[in-house]
């Protein structure tokens, strides 16, 4: 047992963190929903750390901490089959990559841009290659680009040798910490504004009715990121389904708190809040919610097959 | 990275497995009732710590000149951790293990560490904290009662309440007000026997003859019971809270009790229902949760770092895992909780009522957690009157 990260873990996130800190710095960020960076998604395939999971001494434990630390900008980029599913299991297929859950007609976020498809039923994987011709945007709530496929069964779709259940454990691995780390940008903004922010005479941050629901939240958060870690590091879908079951879980709760606690200004677009926020509320609700990550945990540690 | 335990960590693992398969007997679960501070189980610990001790197995982490070995930081937490699952057969006595026996070693006179610590090294040592007063409970600092110094002794009165395992403790860790203010706050290693000393059992919804009522009248103890100097006893404290906590293992108790659950449901037939494994799994995903957040603090101490807020939020998380399978508990096995029906469940149902409030209220936790590990600014405090 040693929880420190290895010199190129290390080494691997310090250049994660020069990315990041260079383009959290000069975000402009629009009255949008969501601000797909270009630049940030090219310099990040520029410095070749999407392949970081495949690289022995990295691991999915760097691929991990890399998506955790580029979930907390408000800008975003393709996270989970960039840094885990493609390089561990698909190496060969285009990025940006969008995945469809049991059905190739649904909305699937990351599907407007995105230069390759994957399908997932059952036990089956199809691929397709995708124009932005292929995709209609969908007007969504959440803080994501979402689309649906307009003529799904026209593509060329190529069935893939591929373990659809390590598609899955790889997939509910990076929800798990994209999620958390959107609640862990989330939180920080919030933490930040009722440092400054001053009623009755004081800061919102020293009444300990606010100080209280914050840091639950930031164990939550925190707890988030560990069983996120020991997941990668496992390789078990056990830990996986545990990661992502208590991520989803304790999401609603956070958001309404840290809404709560910036007021109106969190219902602006000007603020970063909600870009955080609603990528979070989309993610609670991925691979059937808490719920089904729950039954998957039940059974990998207690028995009783189900299919999720 | 790595989660994994070394070869030499899991044959430690094994080593006191068979230990406890050994030494518990048949009916342990009915001594371990009513938890660590109950007669019962402070009496069995009184057997079983020698043993421990014989082993090599009760204090491997001290250092050879008091009766250890020098065990690494990780060894020491999977005992504490095979041995809080099992329901902690050390009672007590976890507790000098844990920090009152490093405490006494860093700031404790020879004459001090000669008296107190073989004893501990043997397990044959029973110690209770006087900390908590009628009026300083959370806020300790405004603890009231009185140690006066008369040429070489103090003269103590006052009172604490709340004591766990005083009915059966020999010395006391006590707290004693020598001045105004934090500063003003000295620490005493009082032998229980002292005349003037009445101890009186609080019935409680937790446990049997477990916390008490301790009353000092005209209490004289020499100035060499005094560990530290007057006004330095808030750093000694802090030291000694830092260690009690590293390693808080409750939630591997609550993961056994959450296993014999599950295990038992399936035997009934009802753990296919899909709302009682969701249930089950939430309640072991805070365990898990818990798990982890202990093994950072372990880890920081192992690494030789100083100790952070991280053992805060650890702490507000093994509540939480507690409170999850207590819950479970509740809805699944509420039959099981009165007469002489789960002897193992009662047990964890009693010891997560008081998971959030013994050892320090999970609100003051919230409160570090919110200063030290976020930088919010203290709530103002109301001036003393």
């Amino acid at each position: 047992m040693n929880l420190e990260f290895n010199p190129d873990q290390l080494a691997l996130l310090d250049a994660v963190e020069r990315i990041a800190s260079a383009h959290d710095a000069r975000s402009v960020l629009g009255a949008n929903h969501f601000e797909y960076s270009t630049s940030l998604q090219t310099d990040l395939d520029a410095a070749g750390i999407f392949e970081a999971a495949a690289v022995e001494e990295l691991g999915a434990v760097a691929a991990v901490a890399m998506i955790h630390r580029l979930a907390m900008l408000p800008q975003c980029v393709e996270l989970v089959a960039a840094a885990l599913v493609l390089p561990l299991l698909a190496p060969d297929l285009a990025r940006p990559c969008a995945v469809f859950w049991g059905r190739r007609d649904g909305p699937a976020r990351w599907s407007p841009g995105a230069r390759t498809a994957l399908c997932v039923r059952g036990d089956i994987v199809e691929t397709a290659m995708l124009t932005d011709a292929d995709v209609a945007n969908l007007d969504s709530p959440f803080g994501y680009p979402v689309g649906r496929l307009i003529e799904p069964d026209a593509l060329s779709w190529r069935r893939l040798d591929l373990d659809a259940a390590e598609l899955r454990r790889l997939w509910r691995l990076g929800v798990a910490i994209e999620l958390t780390g959107c609640l862990g940008a989330a939180l920080h903004a919030v933490v930040a504004h009722v440092r400054d922010r001053r009623q009755f005479g004081r800061p919102l941050g020293a009444f300990q009715a606010v100080q209280h629901r914050l840091a639950a939240a930031a164990v939550q958060v925190e707890a988030g990121r560990w069983l996120a870690l020991q997941a990668a590091h496992s390789g078990c879908d056990a830990d996986a389904a545990c990661a992502l079951a208590h991520a989803q879980e304790c999401t609603p709760a956070i958001t309404y708190d840290l809404h709560q606690f910036m007021g109106a200004m969190g219902l602006t677009l000007e603020h970063p809040l909600h870009r955080w926020t609603t990528r979070a509320k989309m993610l609670r609700a991925d691979m059937g919610g808490a719920h089904a990550q729950q039954l998957v945990l039940a059974a990998a540690v207690w028995g009783l097959e189900v299919t999720a | 990275m790595n989660f994994e335990w070394t070869t030499e960590q899991r044959a430690l693992r094994d080593r006191v497995r068979t230990l406890l398969a050994r030494e518990l007997p048949p009916d342990w679960e009915h001594i371990s009732r009513h938890g660590p501070g109950s007669p019962a189980q402070t009496a069995f610990s009184l057997d079983f710590c020698p043993k421990l001790a014989a082993e090599g197995l009760l204090v491997p982490h001290w250092p050879v000149s008091h009766g250890g070995r020098g065990a690494p930081a990780w060894e020491h937490f999977i005992l504490g951790e095979e041995l809080f699952a099992a329901g902690e057969p050390r009672g007590p006595q976890y507790m000098n293990v844990n920090f009152i026996g490093a405490t006494l070693m860093k700031y404790g006179t020879p004459q001090q560490q000669a008296r107190y610590l073989p004893g501990m090294a043997a397990g044959r040592a029973v110690w209770c904290q006087g900390f908590s007063e009628p009026s300083a409970g959370s806020d300790l600092a405004s603890l009231a009662t009185r140690a006066i110094q008369r040429e070489d002794e103090y003269l103590i009165n006052g009172s604490k309440v709340w004591t766990s395992y005083a009915g059966m403790a020999q010395t006391c860790f006590l707290l004693a007000r020598t001045g105004a203010g934090k500063g003003g706050i000295a620490i005493f290693l009082v032998p229980m026997d002292t005349p003037g000393i009445t101890v009186r059992a609080i019935p409680s919804l937790i446990g049997h003859g477990d916390i008490h009522e301790v009353f000092f009248d005209d209490v004289v103890v020499p100035a060499t019971a005094r560990l530290g100097a007057e006004g330095q006893a808030w750093a000694i404290i802090g030291y000694a809270l830092s260690l009690e906590r590293v390693g808080l293992a409750r939630y591997a108790f609550s993961r056994r009790v959450l296993d014999r659950m599950v295990c038992e449901l399936q035997a009934r037939g009802r753990f296919v229902d899909t709302h009682v494994r969701t249930q089950a799994a939430q309640a072991l995903a805070a365990c898990e949760a818990a798990r982890l957040l202990v093994y950072r603090v372990v880890d920081e101490r192992a690494r030789g770092l100083p100790p952070s807020a991280v053992s805060n939020v650890a702490r507000v998380a093994v509540v939480k895992a507690d409170h999850a399978v207590s819950d479970f508990a509740l809805a699944y096995f509420g039959d099981a909780l009165s007469g002489d029906g789960w002897p193992l469940v009662q047990a964890h149902h009693e010891r997560a009522i008081a998971a959030g409030i013994a050892s320090g209220a999970a609100e003051i936790q919230l409160n570090l957690v919110a200063q030290a590990w976020l930088q919010l600014p203290r709530e103002p405090l109301p001036e003393r009157t």
